[in-house]
């Protein structure tokens, strides 16, 4: 029991982890917190849907909708946020809900508003069992997906030249064009790394619960941002720190809390991260932001 | 190889540039000197696509390089090595010069340049993996020059390089831009320090309140009582 219990948590964590990655990648390089970055989760969902329903073998389904959620920020950022370039803080975030609350519309009236079943393959419901332990299928692989992803994305960003000027840039965006690197490819990579992130983490949700919906985004997206500035806004292992956190104590406190106090579940965690920001504004392991004159 | 002609730059209602033009030839060293908010920053900073210009033209080699992004400018052979270093601090030394190189030549040849670099300075070799924020001011500057050599570019820009060191290390960095020169670089040095600058440079321009005030070769303005009274203190 408290073996599934852990795996669900670092499971649940994972997902928040590659969502918070997400946002804190774009966040670092652009200032920009893309509050649609939910929605670019859904769309994965939806294009998993569709591939299935065209009868995609389910790994292919799986690939296909990946590469939908990274080429749709790829469009996004294209579409919505580079004629905004140089914008306010302010301009940027209204964009960001402005792409959100249209896509939202679209999926509701293009698709349905309510949720649409997803046909998940048998064997990702099973479970195996090590002597008194049984483990879920589904959260084990959840927990594999998001180690590797981290560790590929960490090798990107330490080994390529791309992934060097992406720190670099986080860093100190106007020396890094000065080093004649174009500020469009850096961009660009930013929120197709953030798209590939929401798309294996809808893939990781929507495993979970074999159903997509037009909000199905909105509320791991919510607790990812929450993990983002608990971690430290824009820094990237601040973010994978924040999302495992916040799930491991999510789903400890839903398995020990008592029936009575159960529905405040939220309400502990939020306080807990109030504490967290009074005793670290900053987050746990904050970004590193050159002051600048 | 550089003009700036009848440069403008403004920050909102400031005019922080009211007119500047000035000429770099191949291989000399140029000093553009002044006080504090003279204009001296905004001047490098247009030249190199950092600042937009209000009006006025910039050219290199001929060609118009004014409202080019720097990245663009970059690519081109001009390098600018900022104010106050602004090294990348969670970046190795090896990262910051790999990313210096990296969009001018192939890997190999960007390994070699690294090579050139490391014996220019050996002190970049020593702290090869250490990250750019351990480094004491002199080094992050060496290390500033060293990423903006590593393009292999045509033409420097050096902001304030003298900015915060100790009086020996700025002899070592002034020593190093002779060198650079020697070895036929061309230089545009932005200093506070108009003694120094005047020193090493062949020719200089005086700027105030954005507007150029004086220029001539190095030895003219030297002996000239403006630049005496105004900036050497005599």
């Amino acid at each position: 029991m408290i073996a599934q219990q852990i795996i669900n948590a670092v499971s649940l964590g994972g997902v928040y982890a590659l969502l918070a990655l997400g946002l804190a990648i774009v966040f670092s390089i652009v200032g920009l917190i893309n509050f649609a970055h939910g929605e670019l989760m859904t769309l994965s969902g939806y294009a998993l849907l569709a591939a299935l329903v065209f009868g995609l073998p389910f790994p292919v389904a799986v690939l296909v909708a990946v590469s939908c959620g990274a080429l749709a920020a790829v469009a996004m950022e294209r579409v919505a946020f580079r004629p905004m370039r140089g914008a306010s803080v302010t301009s940027l975030l209204l964009t960001s809900f402005a792409v959100s609350s249209l896509l939202k519309v679209v999926f509701q009236n293009g698709i349905s508003a309510r949720p649409q079943a997803v046909a998940m393959p048998g064997w990702m419901t099973g479970a195996f069992s090590f002597g008194d332990f049984t483990i879920g299928v589904g959260p084990s692989i959840s927990i594999v997906v998001s180690a590797l992803a981290l560790i590929a994305l960490e090798v990107f960003l330490r080994r390529s030249v791309t992934g060097t000027a992406m720190r670099a840039a986080a860093e100190d965006f106007n020396v890094v064009r000065l080093m004649g690197i174009p500020a469009s490819r850096i961009i660009a990579t930013a929120f197709l790394l953030s798209g590939l992130l929401a798309g294996l983490a809808a893939m990781l949700w929507v495993a979970q619960r074999a159903s997509v919906d037009p909000l199905m985004g909105f509320t791991p997206v919510l607790k990812a941002f929450i993990a983002a500035v608990v971690g430290g806004l824009g820094s990237l292992p601040g973010a994978v720190a924040g999302g495992f956190l916040l799930g491991i104590i999510e789903v400890l406190l839903q398995a020990t809390l008592p029936a009575a106090i159960a529905p405040y579940r939220d309400a502990i965690v939020l306080s807990g991260v109030i504490a967290v920001l009074l005793l670290r504004p900053q987050g746990l392991i904050p970004a590193v932001r050159v002051q600048r004159s | 190889m550089l003009s700036v002609e009848a440069l403008k730059i403004r920050y909102g209602e400031v005019e922080a540039v009211r007119r500047v033009d000035l000429t770099v030839d191949s291989g000399e060293i140029i000093a553009l000197v002044g006080a504090n908010g003279a204009g001296k920053s905004s001047t490098l900073g247009a030249i190199a696509g950092l600042v937009p210009a209000a009006s006025g033209k910039v050219v290199f080699d001929g060609v118009a390089i004014t409202g080019l992004a720097p990245e663009a400018i970059a690519r081109k052979g001009v390098a600018l090595v900022p104010e106050g270093r602004r090294i990348f601090a969670s970046l190795t030394v090896a990262d910051n010069l790999r990313l210096g190189g990296a969009v001018h030549q192939p890997a190999a040849e960007a390994k070699l340049r690294e090579e050139e670099m490391l014996e220019l300075f050996p002190i970049l070799r020593r702290y090869h993996r250490v990250k750019g924020g351990n480094l004491s001011g002199g080094e992050q500057q060496m290390l500033a020059i060293a990423r903006a050599l590593m393009s292999k570019p045509r033409m420097i820009l050096l902001d304030e390089p003298s900015l915060g060191l100790a009086p020996q290390l700025i002899d070592t960095v002034f020593d190093l831009i002779a060198e650079l020169r020697r070895k036929g670089l061309t230089i545009l040095l932005v200093e506070q320090n108009v003694a120094l600058a005047l020193e090493i440079a062949d020719r200089a321009v005086v700027l105030a309140n954005g507007e150029v005030v004086l220029s001539g070769t190095a030895k003219e303005l030297a002996s000239s009582d403006l630049v005496r009274q105004a900036y050497l203190g005599a």
